[in-house]
């Protein structure tokens, strides 16, 4: 035997991407993690949301009708500036992965992508999270 | 003054025979780069291809856009592959435009939704019913249809009738209405497979109804919606038919109506059969307009519909187990399988029984039985049971071992169908069972109705690939290729040290696979995707961690191995977390792999490997490669004008001549006129040239030729003689910096080398071919036959007719076949005229220990079960 599962700390995460099989399938594998999760395919919808409740991820696909994921991206970060955001996209670009950087993005994953990269990607800002809590260690 | 001109001209090396030279040379080349542009674009199209497959499995995250443009990608890439072929071969395989065309077509309406493209099959027995036919008769009677390599229980024997189908079957025509509709030929075709197929059926069950039930297929987002269920009754004596409809969930009547086939037409058929197929062919038609009826506000041309026909002779048990309790179940279960029995005379049962291997009945409602009761089969409750000892049979409807194969098989449906199931079943009067319905289940599975998130159990190991994401349990069993499939566990864990194409039988038992070698993109994975069976490959030390007989729990897209039956991972499966038949991205998958995955056309010898017959993109692919080698293998026999451009002549220090044609990157920059074999910077010609001069090869006594030998080879070197002059003895190598054509003409026979050797083992691959020779045909066969044991002993795919060799040798490791090409090289050297030296049998084998003892020491290390035939492979 060489593990159980560690218990994590719960985080609120937000996805948001118009085609609605990436949201049924993101939702529960974040859910797996014991994550709360909320999923939008209106980018509008989300947007009002975001205003409503404080997200400690948001997950947002670029390429949507109304506002797209880099308004999802600059408004959530304005909201909250420790909100995390994942970009993903199907139409990456070197382009649109330098401008979702520059605007604050945590990470920008292009389409298809493995759940376990995203996976991994939820796993690294939650301990980033972590180590921000527990504060300088020296 | 004219002739001042042209003498300026010249000099200034405008024009002239150079001229032309340089023409043909840049035509050659661009016919080798189109080459070895179909071996890049192949590779890429594989590779695309092997990705639009894994996404089966549930490891990626894709969406529609996804599938556009993997589609658009391989597609284009097709069309350029088969451009180059024919720029290659002279415009020799037009047909191939056609091809990719429709299969194209077919794509982009699969994308757009339009099946009715794909309804090419009207009316097919259950029987042949695969994935392929998904999008035409639904997903129930594809998983039902699975049950026929299934050893368990078996599906009812029925036919499905297609959109095509049903339109042939309307009178009225309102299912052609805004439809592309069939030629009536096409319509007439399905009708008379339908009067086929009920000939076939009432064959076996003569006047017994029959029950039609129909479905929507892919409407609404959901991949199946139950439309009718009807059964139709003919009476041949009063010509009168009987259409009775019952309720889909409570099995109660709803209408019945009775038509007179009288009130249509007069009876054209003769016999009693034939007016019973009449008979029931009108009760189809009235359920078919029953149905456009009820339909008719949606427009026919965005309606999918299927019936499915079968038989209904008197059942003597029937049942349906449902894979997940419904909030109403007798035991007030959350979990298990809830099966319930019924009995002609009114009887019922139920039983609850476990999810996992090996199905244990948990619970049971077994009313009393009235006294005297004769169960089925004609016993009672008291008498002894059959192999139980001292136990009788016991008051339940059935025994408990049927009760555990029909869970196996509805577990087995419910992962294919990737949702909870009520699985029907029958008992009929001939002692077998079978499945003859699969309906969806609503259940809410909520994962917040689950107490324990994340999940806790100990993990016993973790890594590898996913092969199929998807948990499944049950106890472990090792595998290998000698495991009898019968003796596999239904619902056991698979596992393997090595994923070999042999465990294909036990998956179809398995409830979950775990190898520690082997890859999600090898042959296995391909089939555990298609079985939708959790599966994780190259989970190191797996057999050793994973010891027999005890429970683990496989989460194949985590790649995690858990100890126990983990309810909690089991109940996330149920959830969809994964890519299921429901998502309708997997079935547009699935329907669109069905035109660019499967190879059919596999061996280029056969007949039917022909442009036409490409029926996928990888059809066409691998058909445009295998085109392009055998044209790069007879390339100097069907350009004889090659002769004609300017050669170099290598120094070898052999007596032979060997011209070498650079067509880039084949020999050094600063190369002189006569190169040497050092000046050779081919990947492929440099191994072959090593062996080719190695002094071992050379130190062959000459062959004496006797007066037989000679007058044996006189019609082909006549034959020879008779060969264009230009190409006559000339031994020529077109080369590049990783390919190599060579064409050896070394007294009396003619071999050719085709090769090429790079870093990317998918595109490297050796084309040999050998024919000819000076003795008489017996000695000529002697000599084929040691190539060919030389050839075999280098895992050569190899050929014989006559004195004639073709070998092939592909996806190998570079030092694989720079070695295969140093022992051909040697092997041409060595085989110069041997033929004359081969008087018996027994000098094969002399000449061929002789030969791996010096050339093939990397072919013999370690191949061999014993030292003595390591020393000669």
């Amino acid at each position: 035997m060489i593990a159980t599962n560690e218990a994590v700390e719960p985080m609120r995460i937000l996805i948001l991407d118009d085609e609605p099989i990436v949201c049924k399938r993101l939702k529960p594998a974040f859910q797996k993690m014991g994550h709360t999760v909320e999923t939008f395919t209106e980018s509008t919808e989300a947007l009002a949301r975001l205003r409503e409740l404080h997200f400690d991820i948001v997950v947002t696909d670029l390429k949507m009708e109304g506002a797209d994921g880099i308004q999802i991206l600059h408004e959530a970060k304005d909201i909250s500036s420790d909100t995390q955001v994942i970009v993903i996209t199907g139409f990456a670009t070197l382009e649109t992965a330098k401008e979702s950087y520059r605007k604050g993005a945590f990470d920008f994953v292009a389409k298809p992508f493995k759940l376990r990269d995203i996976l991994d990607c939820v796993k690294r800002i939650e301990q980033k999270r972590q180590e921000t809590l527990a504060g300088p260690t020296s | 003054m004219a002739d001042g001109i042209r003498h300026w001209w010249r000099r200034m090396g405008g024009a002239g025979r150079d001229t032309a030279k340089e023409v043909s040379f840049w035509r050659l080349q661009a016919l080798f780069n189109n080459f070895k542009r179909i071996l890049l674009l192949n590779n890429t199209i594989l590779e695309e291809m092997a990705k639009m497959e894994r996404a089966l499995g549930g490891e990626y995250i894709f969406d529609r856009s996804f599938l556009e443009s993997s589609v658009s990608s391989i597609a284009n890439r097709v069309h350029h592959v088969a451009y180059s072929l024919n720029a290659l071969t002279g415009n020799r395989h037009i047909p191939l435009y056609d091809r990719y065309q429709e299969i194209r077509t077919l794509l982009d309406d699969i994308l757009a939704n339009n099946v009715h493209a794909l309804a090419d099959e009207a009316v097919p027995p259950l029987s042949s019913i695969g994935w392929e036919h998904e999008s035409l008769v639904g997903m129930d009677l594809v998983c039902l249809a699975e049950l026929f390599y299934h050893p368990w229980v078996d599906p009812v024997d029925g036919f499905a009738v297609t959109i095509d189908g049903i339109r042939a079957l309307d009178p009225m025509q309102s299912w052609s209405i805004g439809t592309r509709g069939g030629s009536s030929k096409r319509l007439e075709e399905a009708r008379g497979a339908i009067i086929d197929h009920l000939h076939h059926l009432i064959e076996d069950y003569p006047q017994e109804p029959m029950v039609v039930v129909a479905t929507r297929i892919d409407a609404d987002d959901e991949p199946l919606q139950e439309v009718g269920y009807f059964r139709v009754q003919a009476d041949v004596q009063r010509s009168a038919v009987t259409l009775t409809r019952v309720d889909l969930e409570t099995m109660t009547l709803l209408s019945q109506d009775e038509f007179s086939l009288a009130d249509r037409r007069q009876g054209s058929s003769s016999g009693e059969e034939g007016k019973e197929i009449e008979l029931l062919l009108h009760g189809l038609e009235q359920i078919v307009q029953k149905i456009a009826l009820e339909l008719s506000h949606i427009p026919y041309s965005a309606i999918n519909c299927a019936l499915f026909v079968y038989p209904q002779p008197p059942f003597v048990l029937k049942g349906a187990i449902q894979t997940r309790p419904l909030g109403d179940n007798p035991f007030g279960a959350v979990d298990g399988l809830v099966a319930k029995v019924f009995a002609p005379d009114g009887q019922e049962d139920a039983y609850l029984l476990r999810r996992t291997s090996p199905f244990d009945l948990l619970q049971s409602s077994i009313p009393t039985r009235p006294s005297g009761y004769r169960f089925t089969g004609g016993y009672l409750a008291t008498d002894l049971a059959k192999g139980r000892r001292h136990l009788g049979h016991g008051t339940g409807l059935v025994e408990p071992g049927q009760l555990k194969k029909l869970a196996e098989t509805a577990m087995l449906l419910e992962r294919l169908y990737g949702a909870p199931l009520e699985v029907r079943w029958q008992l009929w009067e001939d002692k077998i069972f079978r499945i003859t319905r699969l309906r969806p289940l609503k259940v809410d599975l909520e994962l917040t109705d689950i107490d324990e998130v994340p999940v806790s159990a100990p993990v016993l190991c973790r890594g590898g690939q996913t092969g199929q994401s998807g948990v499944g349990a049950g106890p472990v069993f090792h595998v290998d290729e000698q495991t009898d499939p019968q003796d596999f566990p239904p619902g056991g864990v698979a596992v393997a040290r090595v994923a070999s194409p042999h465990l294909t039988p036990v998956l179809q038992r398995a409830a979950a696979l775990v190898t520690e070698f082997g890859s999600a993109a090898g042959h296995l994975a391909t089939v555990a995707r298609e079985l939708r069976l959790p599966s994780i490959f190259g989970l190191p030390a797996a057999v050793e961690q994973l010891p027999e007989g005890i429970d683990v729990t496989v989460d194949g897209g985590e790649t995690r191995v858990y100890e126990g039956i983990v309810e909690q991972l089991l109940r996330f499966d149920a959830s969809s977390l994964d890519l299921t038949p429901q998502h309708r991205e997997y079935r547009l998958l699935r329907r669109l792999l069905r035109f660019i995955q499967p190879l059919h056309l596999v061996n280029p010898e056969t007949q039917e490997f022909t442009a036409e017959n490409c029926r996928t993109f990888h059809d066409i692919i691998h058909f445009c490669h295998e085109s392009a080698v055998d044209e790069l293998a007879h390339f100097q026999e069907r350009h004889p004008a090659l002769g004609t451009l300017r050669t170099r002549s290598l120094a070898l220090g052999l007596p032979m001549d060997i011209r070498v044609l650079d067509v880039g990157g084949g020999l050094d920059a600063e190369s002189t006129s006569m190169p040497g074999p050092e000046q050779v910077i081919s990947v492929p010609f440099r191994a072959f040239l090593e062996g080719l001069v190695d002094p071992r090869a050379w130190e062959i006594e000459a062959p004496s030729l006797g007066m037989r030998d000679i007058l044996a080879g006189m019609p082909r070197s006549m034959g020879l003689l008779a060969a264009p002059a230009d190409t006559l003895g000339v031994n020529l190598a077109i080369i590049g910096s990783e390919y190599i054509n060579l064409s050896l003409r070394m007294g009396y026979h003619f071999s050719v080398i085709d090769a090429y050797l790079g870093e990317d083992i998918s595109r490297n691959y050796v084309y040999f071919r050998f024919v000819g020779g000076l003795a008489d045909p017996e000695r000529r066969g002697r000599r084929a036959r040691f190539i060919a044991r030389v050839l075999a002993a280098m895992e050569f795919k190899t050929s014989i007719k006559g004195d004639l060799i073709t070998a092939r040798l592909k996806l190998m490791e570079p030092d694989v076949l720079r070695s295969a090409l140093f022992a051909l090289g040697a092997l041409t050297a060595a085989t110069r005229q041997q033929d004359t030296n081969m008087r018996s049998e027994s000098d094969i084998e002399r000449r061929f220990v002789q030969f791996a003892d010096q050339f093939l020491p990397a072919f013999c290390q370690g191949s061999s079960d014993t030292e003595e035939e390591d020393e000669r492979c």
